[in-house]
């Protein structure tokens, strides 16, 4: 079955996340370069103003089951490096597609 | 909103603005005045003085020198040089390019006015022109006729000179050797001394005879009368009747003492037009005018004049340098259209649509009438470097419009409406169009920062080039994406088996492809090889560049030859006129090419125009040849100039003769002048022989002239002052007695239809031309008695140089070499350098100089050195930037040296020389060839980038741009070919600047296909594999992943 899953992750990690994907042999994804948002419980908001001057950056990727475990483990490693970036991954079912 | 989507959205505006050019630069197209180059005529001023009577050393000591400390002064001035002829004295003055004449001119005659205070009294005031005496006259006219011949001079001058003296640029117009009108008073001296009479006291009372005087009113009765005497003669048969005394009773009369005659003035200077009488007419113009405008309107003149002339009075056209202009450039227009042709057909060739063509060919026309409008704006002139800057840019002008649309059809291919499709594929790619095109400025720009005379004819160039790419560009970015919305269809799918064109080129095109990338992988296996060989190349290359010759400006087929030859000096004219009469039936026995003859020798007797635009002497012949139009004949003007100097070489009497083939302009020289500089007349001029002799040994060395005449013999009278002194007389006295004489007195004139005409009295012929005749010259003392000139002093025979040539206020005196034909200007030089490094015992105040058009050649290369060096750096700059790479822009420019192998090997086939628009043709190259490069290189990187491997990178990138390269490549070699094949007048002007671009974009496109993937593989071997390591490196968060071990496995 195949899974969605939706990375959100400040700019500055972007070269990293196209990294993991890139070692991950995932070749699809849909990358949405700039997006606002704010983290649940300490994220800082990233809104591009010149309060919350960073901004996010979000990729979706559809991949095969076995493949999430690799990418939440990497993402959580990448995580790890830096709390302040701030990086997130979810996790979503796919129940049909073209 | 981007130019482009404007463009689209609004097809009529957009249309509009492009009509609305097209309209201003036709209107600008046809007010453009026409020219051979563009204006570079050196701002010259010269100032002509004449001094009567006064022998070259006399001129040169109290008018030359004193005008030249004045002159020296005068702000800009680069270089002054004069001659001091018998009676006249000519200063040119030559500017500074930039310098504006008529603040120059103002300055000149500050200067002459203050100089005015010290030169002699009696001297004419001097006259400023703006010309160069160098320059030959635009139109020389041979004016025949039969009986209107004793009247010719007044006739032409009452009815053609004052009208063409108006027309606008004319600096002067001269009538050579036609004949003038004089009454002669020749005296017997043995009657006047018999009668007790001197010539002075007959002249001063032909003087008071020849008077009307009023002598106020006289009032009688009602009426008041004026009273006149009235003495001036009506005809001039009552000179004769004039009573000069009374002698034992009888009347005196003039005539019992003197022959007068009423006749034309015994001409000196004579003038032959195919052995008929007639006079030669030439008309200059002013340093700036425009020659095809100022001749047009001349010539014009002379048409509307001719209706009103004798019908027995016939003009000839002897040279006509706008006639030569105007059939060149027309030539060079003809060019262009095939240029444009030629491209268009390969274009089509290359796309296979009429309409995709149609669209392309569009940004020709509107890119070159840019550049008239550009023309005409800075008023410039339609001339050979505009039109042939033209020639060039159209093979470029439609690159861009073909990446635009190659892109556009690409989405049009795959579906899209054709103005979604003009829009999204003109924004792909409308970035990189205007970076290749700053490439190309980058190289041109730098040649309109160019000075002096080299850089007036690349400015424009460099300017027109920058502006019609600009402008394509611009074209391409907003018209070309209309006209595609506006023109192209959706593409069906077709059937491929279908014959058409389209396909027939596709399936050629698609083999050559195949040839290609199986070619490039086999240099991909065997880069040394390849890249050494390809050096070797380049390396033989320069060894075979020694064997082009050099020149400085390819000499003109005008129709025209100018032959000047010298005699034993001192010789009488009647001798002269003997040898050129058998010169000219051997001519024209031999020669039939020849239309026209003009013989001219003898020396006037007042200096005048014709004779500073020609050396003039009763030992010097100079002829002006016509000949047939250039299609009516085989040979061309130099090999008949061979021939004329082989006629030449029969005939023992002529020491020194030049065959010139051009004229009109300055640039017709092509001689190294020696300069000798010193002020001893017999030092220089021994020196000057022994170089002259010398030169003689120098293979291909021809035409040596001496710039200094040999010496003239000349009598002198040495006055004894003890003897003056016991008669009371001063040198002045006897000297203006002998002048009366022998020159002649002339203090009056007879005015008949409001002309005057000068009053001769002189001693007749026969008393004043034996040694004893002179001596014999009765000379009244202060006692009033009569003294023999021989007891005053001697006459001694002296020599005399006939003219005193001086540069920067030194005398100075050339000889000058003319390379034989086929050998180069340069190798003359050196030769010349040489012998003058050897030569011993040169006087110490002596100094020697190389000069003449060699120095000009020198000055120019040396300036395009400098443009070479500028364009190569400012090209690396831009490479640089684009690729953001340091090695890019050198693999690239890889490309020039052999794009010069190309211009070498072209030049040594075609047997061209290299001279100075051969050199542009090759500077040119710079830019032209890296385009290649740039279209190569951008692919492979984009390839590389894609993560493909280096030689599969290399090899599809060449493989897919192959057409595009072929096809720029061939447009911009086919826009010249027009240009190289060109056989018409002034053909050999341009014909280098063909071959040298043909020639390194041929070599530099085959070569540039083959080493830059070679280069690239070569040098880019390990870069990306390191690249991957260092990113490892980098992200530590993944390092313990392996890919093996981790990812799942397939299915």
């Amino acid at each position: 079955m195949k899974k969605a899953v939706f990375i959100t992750y400040n700019q500055a990690l972007t070269e990293r996340v196209a990294y993991i994907l890139d070692q991950l042999q995932i070749r699809g994804f849909t990358q949405w370069p700039l997006v606002n948002g704010a983290g649940t419980i300490d994220g800082e908001p990233r809104m591009g103003t010149h309060t919350w001057p960073e901004m996010n950056s979000a990729t979706l990727t559809i991949v095969e089951e076995e493949m999430v475990p690799l990418i939440l483990k990497y993402v959580k490693n990448l995580d790890e490096v830096n709390k302040e970036n701030g990086i997130r991954a979810f996790v979503w079912d796919i129940t049909g597609m073209y | 909103m981007s130019i482009y989507n404007t463009a689209v959205n609004k097809p009529i505006s957009t249309l509009m603005v492009f009509l609305a050019i097209m309209v201003l630069g036709i209107a600008s197209y046809i007010q453009l005045p026409v020219d051979q180059y563009p204006k570079m005529d050196p701002p010259y001023i010269t100032v002509m003085a004449t001094y009567p009577g006064a022998n070259a050393a006399d001129i040169e000591e109290n008018v030359t020198k004193i005008l030249e400390d004045q002159l020296n002064s005068v702000d800009d001035l680069k270089e002054m040089t004069s001659t001091s002829y018998d009676n006249l004295s000519v200063i040119s003055l030559e500017f500074e390019w930039e310098v504006n004449l008529d603040e120059a001119s103002n300055d000149v005659r500050d200067a002459v006015d203050k100089s005015m205070s010290k030169l002699p009294d009696d001297i004419d005031r001097p006259t400023i022109m703006r010309f160069n005496t160098s320059m030959m006259p635009i139109l020389i006219y041979a004016v025949t006729a039969e009986e209107s011949y004793p009247g010719i001079d007044k006739i032409l001058d009452d009815k053609l000179i004052t009208r063409l003296n108006r027309v606008d640029g004319v600096a002067s117009v001269i009538v050579a050797g036609a004949p003038e009108r004089v009454v002669y008073v020749d005296l017997d001296p043995n009657k006047l001394d018999a009668y007790n009479l001197t010539l002075e006291q007959i002249g001063n009372k032909i003087l008071a005879e020849n008077k009307d005087i009023s002598s106020g009113n006289v009032k009688m009765g009602d009426m008041d009368y004026t009273l006149r005497v009235e003495g001036e003669f009506e005809e001039s048969d009552q000179i004769k009747n004039i009573v000069l005394g009374t002698q034992n009773n009888k009347i005196i009369y003039l005539r019992d003492v003197a022959n007068i005659r009423d006749t034309l003035k015994d001409i000196t200077l004579e003038q032959s037009i195919n052995r008929g009488k007639g006079g030669v007419l030439m008309v200059t113009k002013q340093t700036d005018a425009n020659a095809v405008a100022v001749a047009k309107q001349a010539k014009q003149e002379i048409e509307k004049t001719m209706k009103e002339l004798p019908s027995d009075i016939k003009f000839q056209i002897i040279s006509d340098n706008s006639d030569f202009i105007i059939k060149s450039i027309n030539n060079l227009q003809d060019s262009l259209m095939y240029a444009l042709i030629f491209v268009v057909l390969i274009v089509f060739l290359f796309l296979g649509r009429w309409r995709a063509t149609f669209i392309i060919a569009l940004t020709i026309p509107i890119s070159l009438i840019v550049a008239f409008i550009y023309l005409f704006a800075t008023g410039e002139s339609l001339n050979i470097i505009s039109l042939s800057s033209l020639s060039i840019a159209i093979g470029m002008v439609v690159d861009d419009a073909i990446v635009v649309l190659e892109n556009i059809t690409k989405h049009i291919d795959r579906g899209s409406r054709p103005r979604e499709a003009a829009k999204y594929g003109t924004n792909e790619v409308w970035l990189s169009v205007i970076v290749t095109t700053l490439v190309t400025v980058a190289v041109f720009f730098p040649l309109t920062l160019v000075s002096g005379m080299t850089g007036i004819l690349f400015k424009q160039l460099g300017w027109i080039v920058c502006i019609t790419v600009c402008t394509s560009t611009v074209t391409a970015i907003s018209l070309t994406p209309m006209l595609c919305s506006q023109l192209m269809k959706i593409q069906e799918k077709t059937d491929s088996n279908k014959f058409s064109f389209y396909n027939f080129v596709s399936r050629m095109l698609e083999k050559l492809d195949n040839v290609y990338e199986r070619l490039i992988r086999w240099v991909l296996v065997h880069k040394t090889v390849t890249i050494l060989s390809m050096f070797a190349l380049f390396f033989a290359s320069l060894f075979l560049f020694k064997m082009v010759k050099t020149d400085f400006m390819p000499q003109n087929d005008q129709n025209y030859l100018n032959v000047y030859a010298k005699m034993q000096s001192g010789q009488r004219v009647e001798v002269t006129k003997q040898v050129a009469l058998d010169i000219d039936s051997v001519i024209r026995n031999s020669i039939p090419e020849i239309t026209l003859i003009n013989l001219s020798y003898g020396s006037e007797e007042e200096a005048s125009f014709a004779s500073m635009m020609n050396s003039t002497g009763n030992n010097i012949l100079n002829m002006r040849l016509r000949t047939v139009d250039l299609k009516d004949r085989k040979r061309s003007v130099f090999e008949i100039a061979d021939q004329v100097r082989g006629i030449l070489k029969q005939f023992p009497d002529i020491l020194q003769y030049t065959v010139t083939t051009s004229s009109g302009g300055s640039m017709g020289g092509n001689t190294v002048d020696i300069e000798i500089m010193g002020h001893d007349f017999n030092t220089t001029t021994n020196l000057a022989h022994t170089i002259a002799t010398q030169a003689r040994t120098i293979p291909g060395a021809e035409d040596i002239k001496i710039s200094r005449d040999e010496d003239k013999s000349e009598l002198r009278v040495i006055l004894d002052q003890n003897k003056l002194a016991r008669h009371g007389l001063t040198t002045s006295e006897v000297g203006s007695y002998l002048r009366n004489r022998i020159y002649g007195y002339r203090n009056s004139k007879f005015k008949e239809n409001g002309e005057e005409y000068d009053i001769i009295v002189r001693f007749d012929e026969k008393y004043r031309s034996t040694l004893s005749e002179i001596e014999n010259i009765i000379i009244v003392d202060a006692k009033g008695q009569k003294v023999r000139l021989k007891e005053l002093g001697e006459i001694e025979e002296f020599f005399s140089p006939p003219n005193i040539e001086r540069k920067s206020k030194q005398r100075i005196l050339k000889v000058s070499i003319t390379p034989a034909a086929g050998i180069a200007l340069g190798d003359i030089a050196t030769a010349a350098q040489s012998m003058l490094d050897k030569l011993e015992d040169v006087p110490q105040d002596v100094s020697l100089y190389i000069g003449g058009s060699y120095e000009d050649q020198q000055e120019s290369f040396g300036s395009l050195i400098m443009l070479l060096l500028l364009s190569l750096m400012l090209v690396y700059i831009v490479m640089a930037a684009q690729f953001e790479s340091f090695k890019m822009p050198f693999i690239i420019m890889l490309a020039i040296p052999f794009a010069f192998t190309g211009v070498i090997l072209a030049l040594l086939l075609t047997n061209t020389t290299m001279s100075i628009v051969a050199a542009l043709g090759a500077i040119m190259l710079v830019g032209i060839v890296t385009k290649n490069g740039i279209v190569l290189i951008d692919f492979i990187n984009l390839m590389r980038e894609r993560g493909i491997r280096l030689y599969d990178a290399i090899a599809q990138a060449c493989r897919s741009r192959l057409r595009p390269v072929l096809m720029t490549s061939l447009t911009t070699i086919l826009g010249m070919v027009p240009m190289a094949l060109s056989v018409g007048e002034g053909s050999e002007t341009w014909r280098p600047m063909g071959i040298a671009v043909i020639g390194g974009m041929i070599f530099s496109t085959i070569i540039t296909m083959i080493i830059v993937p070679a280069v690239y593989a070569a040098m880019d071997k390990s870069g990306s594999r390191d690249k991957q390591k260092n990113l490892r490196k980098q992200f530590k968060f993944m390092s313990d992943f392996d890919a093996e071990r981790d990812l799942p496995k397939k299915k």
